[in-house]
């Protein structure tokens, strides 16, 4: 007997679809009630309705982390799509050696995040740092700047590492939607008198909508959770200056042991995130 | 002519996208070049001051510590978790993405849109959770438990990236060997599959890089250097006071190697996946 097309489309898709199931499903429903449970490996597991979240809530250190998560991944998300624009709009004008640009302007997407960090803070470093000495050679400072000593450096200083390794993404998004343009539109728009600032406005930007929407989305949703770089560069320091949402989550979990905090504070996360980019997918798509 | 002409003047020569992409370009070459450069570099001279750009005696001496340490193990454990993770993501999504591309059943639109919401959900959100599960099951601090979380973190995006290259495929082609007695198995393996050849490559990569670069679960869910992935293994030469920059930057070397290589050799395939996988939805 042979099985219709219908069947057998829905049996390929089912083993991936169960696995995918029992680790997201599963994992959301114990995340739901463990945030309603006390859970903290000294008393015993037990229903506590709100009060995990209300803890996480009234902790100073939410809304300080909270703080400190917004300004860094809205930092990072602008500077990544500045600088990705411009390198984009510059790479697709041009056709001599445009490989080489294209494969040195991705090329800092090969390292890791957290190694990111680390090579940054080697730079950055007040003793050894070279572009630390050589900021310090050129006269702007009048000794080498002690950047993770100083809260509004150091906040400088992780958003730089983070929007160099986010670079490369934005960059080949914007890039490939520039690139899908038609050559007429822009030949048409030249013989009607139109110089090369209108031709951005009116052709390239509304037409590479999508490649920047889709790389502003990722961006701004990856640097709002990630921690990579400031666990290499400063650990959240000093004194709590670049300490972010996702690192009070892990030392909710590995230095306080609280689950139950770690669950209300992860559903939180989960809730901001999700609400910011229903809206930007929803706006996407509608276009 | 006044100062918006000139503007424009300057803007619209065919030589100003190279004054804008020659500095850029070294700045975000830079850390790469130096981080290659420190990796060469004595233990005398990583403190010196004022700090040296070249090796002044280059020496292999943090290559040497790093091979002779646990480190190198990260090495091993990278590869290990991200070529498996790679074989199992795969497997699945090409049958997966068959499927939904392939064949109208009830709920499939609904499943895709499912996928798709899976990555919304922040890996950090899910750290609780997966950590009891992990637990309860034995597979903290093992590769299969890596492996497991990474083909979750990789796959809902590999299904929806294969779909589009299986979407634009000539019905045709698999119409004639369905005619010629293949089955839809077949004609998935022996006329769909050779042909999108660079798709599997380009998911391949993707799979394996993303794997690779992971840090966070990497860091909660395996706690010893047999089972640190390179990403958590470099941090042995991250003391709380002194930090070896050499053997770190050699290790960051190891780190960045394999996707270097991937970017000079299939470039054109990573970009022309990731463009079709990202903008298609």
């Amino acid at each position: 007997m042979k099985i219709s097309d219908s069947t057998y489309g829905f049996l390929l898709t089912l083993p991936g679809l169960l696995f995918l199931i029992i680790l997201i499903a599963f994992p959301l429903v114990t995340l739901i009630s463990l945030s309603f449970c006390r859970y903290d490996f000294i008393n015993p597991v037990e229903f506590v309705g709100l009060e995990n979240f209300k803890w996480v809530i009234e902790d100073r250190v939410f809304w300080l982390a909270l703080v400190n998560t917004v300004i860094y991944s809205t930092g990072v998300t602008i500077f990544t799509f500045l600088i990705s624009l411009l390198l984009a709009i510059t790479t697709a004008r041009i056709s001599k050696l445009s490989t080489l640009f294209r494969t040195l302007i991705i090329l800092p997407w090969a390292v890791p995040l957290v190694v990111s960090g680390l090579v940054w803070r080697w730079m950055l470093d007040p003793g050894g740092g070279i572009y630390n000495y050589i900021i310090f050679q050129l006269g702007f400072v009048k000794e080498p700047l002690n950047i993770f000593a100083d809260p509004n450096l150091a906040m400088i200083g992780v958003i730089l590492a983070d929007t160099w390794s986010r670079i490369p993404f934005m960059f080949i998004s914007i890039l490939a939607s520039i690139k899908s343009i038609t050559p007429e539109l822009y030949e048409a728009a030249r013989i009607d008198g139109a110089n090369m600032i209108n031709s951005f406005r009116h052709i390239t930007l509304p037409l590479a909508k999508k490649g920047i929407l889709v790389g502003i989305l990722i961006t701004s949703m990856f640097s709002f959770r990630t921690i990579d770089v400031i666990w290499s560069m400063t650990r959240g320091g000093p004194a709590k200056a670049t300490y972010v949402l996702g690192l009070e989550l892990y030392d909710y979990i590995v230095r306080s042991l609280n689950l139950g905090y770690a669950a209300a504070l992860g559903l939180i996360m989960l809730f901001l995130i999700s609400t910011f980019s229903s809206i930007l997918v929803y706006y996407i798509l509608k276009r | 002519m006044n100062f918006s002409n000139i503007f424009l003047k300057i803007i619209e020569n065919k030589k100003t996208p190279y004054l804008v992409l020659i500095p850029f370009s070294i700045f975000l070459i830079s850390p790469i070049i130096l981080m290659l450069f420190t990796s060469f570099k004595g233990y005398e001279e990583i403190f010196r001051y004022p700090p040296t750009i070249f090796p002044q005696n280059p020496t292999l001496e943090a290559y040497i510590r790093v091979i002779n340490s646990e480190a190198i193990l990260g090495l091993r454990n990278s590869s290990i978790i991200a070529i498996g993770t790679t074989f199992f993501v795969l497997l699945a999504a090409v049958f997966s993405a068959y499927g939904l591309s392939r064949f109208k059943f009830k709920g499939r639109d609904k499943i895709l849109i499912f996928f798709l919401t899976t990555r919304i959900v922040p890996p950090i959100s899910l750290l609780v959770p997966y950590y009891l599960l992990m637990n309860s099951l034995g597979l903290i601090n093992t590769y299969t438990g890596m492996i497991i979380l990474y083909t979750y973190l990789s796959y809902p995006i590999i299904v929806w990236f294969l779909k589009a290259f299986f979407d634009e495929f000539p019905q045709d082609l698999i119409d004639s060997a369905l005619i010629d007695g293949c089955s839809r198995t077949g004609a998935l393996f022996r006329v769909i599959l050779p042909l999108s050849a660079t798709a599997i490559a380009a998911a391949a990569i993707i799979t394996f890089l993303w794997t690779w670069n992971e840090f966070l679960y990497a860091i909660v869910f395996t706690n010893s250097y047999d089972t640190h992935p390179i990403t958590v293994a470099i941090f042995l030469f991250v003391g709380d006071y002194v930090i070896e920059w050499n053997s770190m930057s050699a290790v960051g070397i190891f780190a960045s190697l394999p996707t270097i290589f991937f970017f000079i050799f299939a470039q054109k395939y990573i970009i022309e996946g990731l463009t079709k996988g990202a903008l298609k939805f």
